[in-house]
């Protein structure tokens, strides 16, 4: 009776998506998660689809793919996740920032993407609250957001349409594998689920999982705070950060930025999102913790006063809450999205780090596409588990 | 509560009729009636209604409230300006 195609691990937003997928392509699909759907990353994040805080290359293809399959599935779900896409705007705070904003654009623009310049006046233009003395900054129109747990919700709702099974508070104890070494069964605390195939998309908990059948996954819990306002006029109309935020991204980038030391040391760089529930949600923040997501008074501080440089008017609007998630980071920025070579029949969809609801669609499908021995939408040998193998040769 | 339209979030104005509802129809804990419906996530946080939204959950799931907290604290424990929070100069500190 407890026989699956499928056993998927972690009913985040990816383990939703990829269940979703795998269900509708005809897969008989279990989805265990040890809390409730969306109990970890995915609702305590910000939930935007962006291309724009994207490298070149693979990281904004994938991301671009997958803001145009969230478009077919906001009008094929019965479910409504709140998706609209209102654009998103970076603001650069000096010249030297706009420059390295133009060579950015640049090159996305070379590559076909819809992204611009702006100048100051018209910064102002498309948002009349933001400071004024800001330089410029880049606008991306093709940018969207929804609701985060929500749209966990309805992958899971649409995916029971096609029989999924889910399987919440059951925390996976073990993986077992046959004599050949492939995946036979999955162990919660509560039952015994039988399949030849598992993918892994516990997010920060992957390399525990990974642990169970034998191998290291480099993805780390990566914090991040986000404030809540109250519900108040609309401050902005899109997702808005200042440039800083690509710098607090990507370790490889050297700029520094005339900052308070509060900011600097917390690692604290400026966005903004509107909701449809007119509240707005503010960071952003990045910092190794492990797994503690308690709230901290100095990132909270820090946050703030990096908001009101920008935005000037939040000075009088109230903050009601806040919160902190983790992020499942890996070293090269680029989710793992591959079966594991030595483990046939265990998969791995995880590590997007802060872009786990803006991939989730085309992880999903690609997961899909993999298992059922198709090719991908794109060449993803960049994604695939066997590079860290790779790196540990090279290194050693 | 007799009547179903009593407001039980009155942040969110969530009545007592749409969180008995969605208990029903996702068999579900206080948090995800309160990620489904917006209830105990306005203004104050859930202060006024958090007890009501778990003791409405647990009658409908037959379950006895669990010892640990089911709708999660969120700082601050009052709203503050987010000038407040990011001047500063913070008046009783001596930081």
């Amino acid at each position: 009776m407890n026989s699956f195609d499928v056993v998927v691990v972690g009913a985040g937003i990816i383990g939703c998506s990829v269940s979703y997928h795998l269900s509708k392509a005809g897969y008989s699909v279990a989805l265990v998660e040890k809390g409730d759907i969306a109990h970890g990353t995915s609702s305590r994040c910000d939930a935007v689809a962006l291309i724009c805080d994207k490298k070149p290359g693979i990281d904004t293809e994938i991301g671009f793919k997958s803001i145009q399959l969230y478009k077919e599935l906001a009008k094929e779900f019965s479910f409504d996740f709140e998706f609209s896409t209102r654009g998103s705007l970076y603001v650069c705070e000096t010249e030297q920032e706009l420059e390295i904003a133009s060579g950015y654009v640049a090159e996305q623009r070379a590559d076909g993407y819809d992204m611009k310049m702006v100048d100051q006046k018209e910064l102002l233009e498309i948002e009349p609250y933001l400071a004024k003395d800001l330089k410029g900054g880049i606008w991306t129109e093709v940018d969207s957001t929804m609701n985060p747990y929500l749209v966990c919700f309805a992958f899971v709702e649409e995916a029971k349409k096609y029989g999924l099974k889910l399987f919440t508070h059951h925390e996976v104890k073990g993986v077992t594998k046959g004599p050949d070494g492939r995946v036979q069964s999955v162990i919660t605390d509560r039952t015994t689920l039988h399949t030849n195939r598992v993918v892994n998309c516990a997010g920060v908990w992957a390399a525990k999982l990974g642990q169970m059948v034998g191998i290291d996954i480099p993805i780390q819990p990566r914090k991040g705070m986000v404030l809540i306002s109250e519900k108040t006029k609309p401050v902005v109309s899109q997702k808005v950060h200042e440039f800083g935020y690509m710098l607090s991204k990507f370790e490889d980038i050297k700029y520094k930025r005339n900052v308070s030391k509060l900011v600097e040391e917390n690692n604290i760089a400026f966005t903004i999102e509107p909701t449809e529930a007119d509240n707005f949600l503010l960071g952003g923040h990045r910092a190794f913790k492990g797994y503690d997501i308690s709230s901290e008074n100095d990132v909270i501080r820090g946050i703030a006063e990096r908001a009101i440089r920008f935005l000037p008017i939040l000075k009088d609007i109230s903050c009601i809450r806040a919160y902190a998630g983790i992020r499942p980071w890996v070293p090269d920025h680029l989710p793992i999205v591959s079966e594991v070579e030595e483990v046939p029949g265990f998969y791995i969809a995880g590590g997007h780090e802060g872009d786990g609801i803006s991939m989730a669609p085309i992880t999903g499908r690609m997961i899909t596409q993999l298992i059922s021995g198709e090719e991908t939408d794109f060449n993803i040998d960049r994604l695939n588990f066997s590079r860290y193998k790779q790196l540990e040769r090279v290194s050693s | 509560m007799s009547d179903e339209k009593t407001i039980v979030c009155r942040c969110e104005e969530i009545s007592f009729q749409t969180i008995s509802d969605t208990v029903r129809e996702y068999s579900c804990s206080s948090r995800e009636v309160k990620l489904r419906t917006r209830a105990g996530m306005g203004y104050c946080g859930g202060r006024t209604c958090r007890h009501m939204i778990d003791t409405i959950v647990a009658g409908i799931n037959q379950e006895p409230i669990a010892d640990e907290i089911q709708l999660s604290y969120r700082p601050p424990a009052r709203p503050l300006t987010f000038g407040v929070l990011g001047g500063m100069q913070h008046d009783n500190e001596s930081r």
